[in-house]
């Protein structure tokens, strides 16, 4: 019985693994894998831990993969663009290295003998929480602290900036870049080289020209 | 007859496998990020596992602190895709190659 | 022999959990209509059946005749995954509430808590399967292939995440004051003291803070801007006809049961009701099935209230909701913990 709830759930997640490495639409992919992390979170009751299952549903399944959908929703992503060149002769390298891999997991499969698993009771929430507060309490307050860093870093990242319009590109340093990056109004091809001095730049696109020249007359 | 611990192990290996497969395959950003989180659920899983056949919950709760840093990592690596998108208006690895000799 | 009887055990309450609740959330949707209609000064449907009890009947019947319209340029397997993945969330969740208290089924000897299935981590199991149902909505509206759609998917999913940490906040002072995220467990601490135990005396402010969060999350009004008919034409759901769009209307309906059915567990001590386990006795069965009616009456009121908001209240504009949702909300519910966590310190008898 547990032997084939665990050959159903070991299939589904394998399975949604393979699908979601072969799909070309990235929101394919992101359905795939939130099948894969529900089929983890069963194997992960069926090993006696109902509460990392409950937060595996809740942490990955519900909050992180969310959060790439609207990802992949919001910057309308639609399939790979054109494929690259791939490199012919890896592929049979590709198989005998698939190969070895079955063969290994076959291997293991077959000559370990058991380990004797005795349905423990170290998953409940009140051993977690003792454990938790107790002992790995440092963790814990890092954890805390290292999701402050990921708020703040986030939303640092996702700001527009205050001044800058939302098509402006200030590129660093001063480089000869062709047309088409600097300029957010060219045609995407347009590889006309032009020299970026990043000052004069984010002078003109801030409007405040002539302020480097009053410090020159210094 | 009972799944032994060798068969949660084997599972792991292969969906980790296939994580880095992915990520060594696909061109698409966010498609590579997805692959990564799908590594780290394979090492939960052998954590898990242990913490399990071995009586131990230490195992849980690092599987705990794996989350919530995946949680965090995710996070910050969207604002950074979207930092990119808003520059390059691609999400194709390839084409953030500025750096590049 | 033994796991065979559980086994069918297990199926027949399941069957039978589901056919309360589909019977419940179908009378509902006439409830609500009629009330609406004395609240607006009407009378709602009244003509199919006595008093207009066959009317759920009669649009069953209208969903499943309908024409089934699929968009053309629509991402067809997303299409049609959105409200299977809705509906789904909606119904896992009924399998953790208890019912009633451990009664004896008559003519066997056989003692069984009325409860589907008893695990130690119900209440997050709850919270991890509302987390999933917003993936219907989402899916819905990028499927249909219309900025309409798409616009009122992302503002609904927007709230619902927004809601759900408010939601999942204010349950901590019930778990801090109950010691257990096992339901079961919890509906049996509330059951001394003749009612004074129940935790919407020791927590009315997490009462307040979770309704808010549950009606914000099941889309009702006054939160209900992403699927209001006067808003973004009909929001997420625009694009689906016939029987997509019931499997929808459904999913709102049992998301708002289930947000129910959790705060009569949680906050109006569940089955218990004082005395009546003195005239009854314990373990008999009229007890459990007073029990269960008991149960579904409370449920019921809880019903009443959401009917009775979204005939008496305008509805908030999105950035509004945002707002209360972080910045007023999330506060108090992290207020709401701490005053718990110092009053159990102050009071350990409690």
């Amino acid at each position: 019985m547990l032997a084939f709830l665990f050959i159903l759930f070991a299939g589904m997640a394998v399975s949604c693994a393979l699908a979601m490495v072969a799909q070309r639409n990235p929101l394919y992919s992101a359905i795939s894998l939130i099948g894969v992390f529900v089929s983890l979170a069963c194997l992960y009751i069926m090993l006696a831990a109902p509460f990392i299952a409950a937060v595996q549903v809740i942490v990955y399944a519900g909050a992180i993969m969310v959060l790439v959908v609207f990802v992949i929703m919001l910057l309308n992503v639609e399939h790979e663009e054109r494929r690259a060149p791939r490199l012919k002769f890896l592929v049979p390298v590709a198989v005998v290295l698939a190969a070895v891999l079955i063969a290994e997991v076959a291997f293991i499969l077959v000559t370990v003998r058991d380990f004797g698993a005795p349905v423990s009771n170290v998953g409940l929430t009140h051993s977690i929480g003792s454990s938790l507060f107790t002992i790995y309490l440092l963790p814990f307050e890092i954890t805390s602290i290292l999701l402050l860093m990921a708020m703040v870093g986030a939303m640092t990242l996702a700001r527009r900036g205050g001044l800058l319009s939302a098509n402006a590109r200030v590129v660093p340093g001063s480089q000869q870049l062709p047309l088409s990056i600097v300029d957010p109004r060219a045609e995407p091809d347009d590889l006309r080289v032009v020299e970026t001095d990043t000052t004069d730049e984010a002078a003109r696109l801030l409007g405040v020209e002539g302020v480097r020249d009053q410090s020159k007359r210094d | 007859m009972e799944p032994q611990l060798s068969w949660y192990l084997a599972l792991s290996a292969v969906l980790f496998t296939i994580g880095v497969t992915g990520v060594i395959i696909k061109r698409n950003i966010i498609a590579m990020f997805m692959c990564i989180e799908l590594m780290l659920n394979a090492v939960n899983l052998t954590f898990v596992a242990f913490a399990s056949f071995f009586q131990d919950v230490t195992g849980q709760l690092f599987v705990f602190i794996v989350m919530t840093v995946a949680a965090a990592e995710a996070a910050v690596g969207l604002g950074i895709i979207i930092a990119m998108f808003r520059n390059r208006e691609t999400l194709d690895v390839d084409d953030a190659s500025i750096l590049k000799l | 022999m033994d796991t065979t009887i559980d086994i069918i055990l297990k199926f027949a309450a399941i069957t039978v959990v589901f056919v309360v609740v589909l019977l419940v959330v179908a009378y509902t949707v006439l409830a609500e209509r009629r009330i609406l209609g004395f609240i607006q000064g009407r009378l709602g449907p009244n003509r199919v059946g006595p008093g207009g009890l066959l009317q759920p009947f009669a649009d069953l019947l209208k969903f499943i005749l309908k024409e089934d319209i699929v968009p053309d340029k629509s991402t067809r397997f997303v299409y049609f995954l959105a409200p299977v993945i809705a509906t789904m969330a909606a119904l896992m969740t009924m399998i953790v509430y208890p019912f009633g208290p451990e009664t004896r089924i008559p003519f066997t000897s056989i003692t069984i808590p009325l409860v589907v299935a008893r695990f130690d981590v119900a209440l997050l199991y709850v919270l991890g399967v509302t987390s999933v149902g917003v993936y219907g909505i989402m899916l819905a509206g990028w499927s249909s292939n219309n900025k309409y759609s798409l616009m009122g998917g992302l503002r609904s999913s927007a709230q619902m995440i927004s809601y759900e940490l408010a939601l999942g906040l204010s349950l901590i002072g019930v778990i801090l004051l109950t010691g257990s995220l096992d339901l079961t467990q919890i509906v049996d601490r509330q059951s001394a003291w003749y009612g004074a135990r129940w935790l919407i005396l020791l927590q009315p402010l997490g009462f307040i803070i979770y309704m808010i969060a549950a009606i914000a999350e099941t889309n009702r009004v006054p939160f209900d801007l992403p699927e209001a008919e006067t808003e973004l034409v009909a929001g997420f759901h625009t694009e689906y006809s016939a029987m997509k769009f019931a499997l929808f209307f459904l999913a709102e309906y049992i998301n708002m049961f289930t947000v129910a059915m959790l705060a009569t567990t949680l906050f109006l001590g569940g089955w218990n009701f004082p005395f009546i386990e003195s005239i009854l006795g314990r373990g008999t069965f009229l007890f459990g099935l007073v029990s269960a009616i008991i149960f579904l009456l409370k449920v019921c009121l809880i019903l009443f209230l959401y009917i009775w908001l979204r005939g008496t209240l305008p509805r908030f504009r999105f950035d509004q909701l945002m707002n209360f949702g972080w910045k007023i909300l999330l506060p108090l519910a992290l207020l709401n913990i701490f005053l718990t966590a110092t009053l159990i310190v102050l009071f350990p008898n409690l």
